[in-house]
């Protein structure tokens, strides 16, 4: 026993003091002088690139403004500063209870507003507006999900439905109190009942022509509205979702608002009002659930830009079908799910840049017997845990600031590409993200199950975007159809495909040659080339499965039911796919030079990684086995490389450190004795 | 080379004494206000390289002869260079000052600055990165570059950015001066010591033989003590400077202040600040405010990388030519009414703003190399 203490003592003090042989006799005893180090990464990492310019490319808009909300927070108390060891770091209290953490959002909301954070979120119109709107949500989603999202709901649910499916009655009326929080808005869609099938939503509204009113009303329990973000508590108006019943006919759903808390905050009349309770996370939200007892709204209440009703009660809607009228209505909102999807890659940021940061100043065991405890993430096994992922991350970034792009510049004909992609995203994203944050957590170990080094609690904030917005698996289920869709439009039409990045099904079938050395795997136009071979076959398959159902009878919809494990393969083919090409064009984008040969090293990694993950290579041939195992052997190889520019490419995610956590900086003294409170 | 030529060199500009285990390094140009030449910055910068790695030495003390603790770079010199065509001679002066900065940021070793009389804009960047900053009722400091074309710099996006709220973009934009007792408050000055005490102050530091902060700081505790923060001071204001200093742009900021100005007419800092504001070069007042924001969000090294950037853009002048139009108007021929170019705030688009901080566009030119630092303590980088 002794002796193992002395020798442990004699392994921290040589890799302290960095001594070679001769090897000094054994102190038999632990003293203070020599134990364990901690070492700022950023010294004995040089850069050979500058983040900044970096963080120019990943966070590609409105910098300058991002810096100016990153430090609104920082320099207020509301965002509950907490000092450890020399640094300060920003993050809400969770040890609150659930009605503190909600007033406490609802304050760093105020302040926010004060300081003109939200100006023209709603008001303000073109790209310019609308890309400054997503700089600023990511910045705060960065600090908190709960403050994001409560936010999002008001402005993007709320605000964005009277934007979307409203009027210029209702934009006159409401977006200037909504953007100045005059009014705090709710958004009641789901039911208890029914989330994802909106269309089988059970509330009921009918209109009464004698008084000019809808009645709106919760028929039976299952159509309590259901989780419901500012019903619980500050939500003054909502808008409702219910099926519209004319004359004993129904119409579809439709999106009506209803106030249900007067300027007090007292609940209105004929509004029933319940908490969610405590959550996972997310408890700075107020999530809350909403009965209607034949409430009654002025006819004006009605969003009309779809459908409307006359004073006399009469269904007037330029759309006939009832599919496609549902359609129109709902493809607006895909604002939400490009938030989420954004959302999701700072989330995956801000815990690679902690877990790496640790593991570039944490050691564990020696490889030799009186030898210096090597660093984490000199391990290969470690650099083969993140730096995929961190590669994953850095092509996602590319990506959705593409999506933001496309979004942005969106034109009606654009929506089917807006609806497919961000469906795609934000279900790949966030599944990417929950990955990632449970990698981070075991790779900081115990300091990871700490609130205070944010990556374990982050799971459980961030778990619910696979689910809100739409259930990702449906999402992804969604993507094949639509794909399946343009799959049948080019042939039966017998033309070419056009659009969502289909064009490469036109040339002839990519040939993947039999030796795959280094700088073919490198190499961008094969990385390309798999990607589009393996999402070309998964189309064909899946296409060919579908029709080979129904010819046996199966109705459509269930031989897709049916055909699922094709429809999953494929929504992530075509996912990674679209990925890959906008790393690609991201890249073109940089002259030669230190910053271009590390994106290089990431594209390679994130084509590559894919190529590892995903069975469906070697299930269906695309790779041979010799393929695969050169394919592996790369990936290690490409960890080696990146290694050295781990801290520069978590450095250029542009994430100030008061906004990651103590483990990504000098956890030693942040846990001495002397920092704590006596 | 320019800066040179600027003083005699036969003259002793640091001047250097030793007491046990204590350096005294003295600013020694005091008719030029101890301003930093070339020569200054390189012989300060070799002097603490060796005293680092000297054993002998475990506290460095900087002060200034005569009046002035140290008025700033000699930029005067660094225009010459331009007027001849010579940007990037001017860009090796900061250069050098920068990594003087640096070095002093990260010391091993602790640095005391007696900063008995003007700390102005490179005189705050030869003492405010060092451990402890001792202030007088003779202290003056400011950072008064938008008014002559340029940005704070020497760091100045680091320290300025860490002061309490929005006080560093006041301090910054407006080059406002603060006296001794708002330097402590504010905490750009770690100690106050009266004047009077320096004597002793400085006897008692000679016979330090360790170079822990706590000790040292304990000693100069000994002779310090708690100024008056006179009545007027904005510092008192602080809930009407975040108010005003937190807008996102600049105009905002301006329109702030004017709003609080009509509510307030017994508060005379506002107007001043108004005032400063608007004789301030447009850009220089963009480029600063952006420089601030983003530093406040990185380490100093970054932040001496990102302003060495900025410079040699504006001594490059191709977007704005400020810099040698300040320094002609407050300096050479001081007639204090400099032609700002672009002339107006409006005039001026992010995209410009941008530019300052991205690559410069030109063959020669490379990032400021920040030397390798190891072996560090624990508190070597985080002061303010």
């Amino acid at each position: 026993m002794e002796d193992q203490v002395a020798r442990r003592a004699q392994v921290l003090r040589n890799h302290l003091l960095h001594l070679a042989a001769p090897i000094p006799p054994a102190p038999t005893t632990l003293s203070p002088n020599h134990c364990v180090g901690y070492s700022p990464p950023d010294l004995n990492e040089p850069f050979s690139f500058n983040p900044t310019d970096m963080r120019g490319l990943l966070d590609s808009h409105h910098l300058a403004d991002r810096d100016w909300l990153f430090g609104l927070m920082t320099q207020s108390r509301l965002f509950n500063p907490l000092q450890r060891g020399a640094k300060v770091f920003v993050s809400p209290d969770y040890n609150q209870s659930m009605e503190q953490q909600r007033e406490a959002t609802m304050r760093r909301i105020e302040y926010l507003q004060d300081k003109g954070v939200y100006q023209g979120w709603l008001t303000g119109t073109g790209p310019e507006a609308e890309l400054r709107r997503f700089a600023f949500y990511e910045v705060i989603g960065i600090y908190d999900h709960s403050l994001a999202v409560k936010l999002g709901v008001h402005f993007f649910l709320w605000g964005g439905a009277i934007q979307f499916f409203g009027t210029k009655r209702h934009h006159d009326k409401w977006l200037t109190d909504t953007e100045n929080y005059v009014i705090k808005g709710c958004f009641a869609m789901s039911e208890l009942g029914h989330g994802s099938n909106v269309r089988g939503i059970e509330t009921v509204t009918t209109y009464d022509s004698n008084t000019g009113e809808f009645v709106i009303n919760t028929p039976c329990e299952s159509a309590q509205k259901y989780w419901i973000g500012g019903a619980a508590k500050h939500a003054t108006h909502t808008i409702v979702f219910s099926q519209l019943n004319i004359n004993g006919k129904n119409q579809g759903v439709h999106a009506f608002i209803a106030q249900i808390r007067d300027a007090d905050g007292s609940v209105c009349p004929n509004i029933r009002i319940a908490d969610c309770g405590h959550k996972i996370g997310l408890n700075g939200v107020d999530n809350g659930r909403i009965w209607f007892d034949n409430v009654r709204i002025p006819r004006e209440n009605l969003l009309n830009s779809v459908a409307d009703v006359s004073p006399d009660g009469k269904y007037l809607s330029a759309i006939e079908n009832a599919d496609q009228r549902f359609a129109a209505f709902l493809a607006p909102l895909t604002s939400g799910r490009v938030n989420i999807a954004l959302a999701a890659i700072y989330s995956s940021k801000i815990s690679l840049a902690i877990a790496i940061r640790y593991s570039l100043t944490r050691r564990a065991f020696s490889v030799t017997p009186n030898g210096p405890e090597v660093l984490l993430l000199d391990y290969p096994s470690h650099q083969r845990r993140l730096l995929p992922l961190l590669a994953k991350t850095y092509a996602m970034s590319f990506a959705g600031n593409d999506l933001k792009k496309i979004y942005v510049k969106r034109t009606p004909e654009f929506n089917k590409i807006v609806h497919v992609i961000s469906s795609a995203y934000k279900a790949t994203f966030t599944w990417h993200n929950m990955r990632t944050l449970q990698e981070c957590r075991e790779a900081c170990g115990g300091q990871g199950l700490k609130t205070e080094n944010r990556v374990g609690h982050m799971k459980s904030e961030y778990d619910v975007q696979s689910t809100f917005e739409g259930d990702n698996n449906v999402l992804m289920q969604q993507v094949s159809k639509a794909l399946l869709a343009e799959y049948i439009a080019a042939k039966t039409r017998n033309k070419p495909f056009k659009g969502m990045g289909l064009e490469h099904m036109n040339n002839p079938c990519p040939v993947i040659s039999s030796q795959l050395t280094s700088s073919t795997l490198r190499c961008s136009k094969f990385q390309n080339d798999a990607l589009c071979l393996r999402e070309r076959d998964l189309l064909n398959r899946f296409a060919a499965e579908i029709s080979q159902y129904q010819a046996q009878g199966e109705s459509k919809e269930y031989a897709f039911i049916l055909s699922y494990q094709l429809a999953e393969d494929l929504g992530r083919a075509f996912t990674e796919r679209a990925i890959l090409q906008t790393f690609i064009e991201a890249e073109a984008t940089v002259p030669a030079g230190s910053l271009k040969d590390i994106l290089s090293l990431l594209r390679s990694m994130y084509a590559l990684i894919c190529l590892e993950e995903d069975a469906a290579f070697l299930r269906y041939g695309y790779l041979s086995t010799d393929h695969a195992a050169a394919v592996r052997k790369e990936v290690t190889k490409l960890c080696s490389e990146v290694r050295p520019h781990a801290l520069a490419v978590v450095s250029s995610f542009g994430i100030p450190g008061a906004f990651l956590s103590p483990i990504a900086f000098n956890w030693i003294d942040a846990n001495a004795w002397s920092s704590v409170l006596h | 080379m320019a800066p040179l030529n600027s003083t005699k060199p036969e003259e002793d500009q640091v001047l250097v004494e030793e007491k046990s285990y204590a350096k005294i390094l003295t600013l020694n140009r005091p008719r030029q206000l101890n301003a930093l030449s070339f020569q200054m910055i390189s012989q300060l910068l070799e002097l603490f390289v060796a005293y680092e790695e000297d054993s002998n030495v475990k506290l460095v003390i900087v002060k200034g002869k005569g009046r002035a603790f140290c008025a700033g770079g000699d930029v005067a010199a660094v225009v010459r260079d331009i007027n001849e065509g010579n940007w990037s001679l001017g860009a090796h002066f900061f250069c050098k000052e920068y990594i003087l900065n640096y070095i002093m940021a990260t010391y091993r070793k602790t640095q005391v600055s007696i900063l008995n009389g003007i700390v102005m804009g490179g005189g705050a960047g030869a003492s405010i990165h060092g451990r402890f900053r001792v202030a007088t009722e003779n202290s003056v400091f400011a950072m008064p570059e938008t008014a002559l074309g340029l940005f704070p710099d020497v760091g100045a996006s680091y320290f300025l950015s860490r002061l309490p709220g929005f006080f560093g973009e006041y301090a910054g934009l407006t080059g406002t001066r603060l006296d001794g007792a708002e330097m402590l408050a504010c905490g750009l000055a770690t100690h106050f010591v009266p004047s009077p005490r320096l004597s002793l102050l400085e006897e008692a530091l000679h016979k330090i033989d360790s170079s822990d902060p706590a000790i040292i700081s304990a000693i100069i505790d000994k002779y310090s003590q708690k100024p008056y923060l006179k009545e007027q001071s904005a510092y008192h204001r602080l809930d009407v400077i975040d108010r005003c200093f937190s807008r996102r742009t600049v105009e905002e900021i301006l329109s702030a202040l004017e709003r609080e100005a009509l509510n307030n007419t017994k508060d005379d800092w506002i107007s001043a600040a108004i005032q400063s504001l608007k004789q301030a070069s447009p850009m220089s007042l963009k480029i600063s405010l952006r420089a601030i924001r983003q530093g406040r969000l990185q380490g100093v090294g970054q932040c001496l990388v990102s302003e060495y950037r900025m410079v040699c853009h504006v001594l490059r002048g191709k977007v704005s030519k400020d810099f040698m139009e300040g320094c002609r108007a407050l300096l050479l021929d001081k007639d204090k009414n400099p032609k700002w170019e672009p002339s107006k705030l409006e005039l001026i688009s992010d995209d410009m703003v941008n530019s300052y901080f991205s690559m410069v566009d030109d063959k020669e030119w490379v990032d400021l190399k920040l030397p390798a630092r190891s072996k560090l303590a624990i508190y070597a980088i985080a002061k303010l």
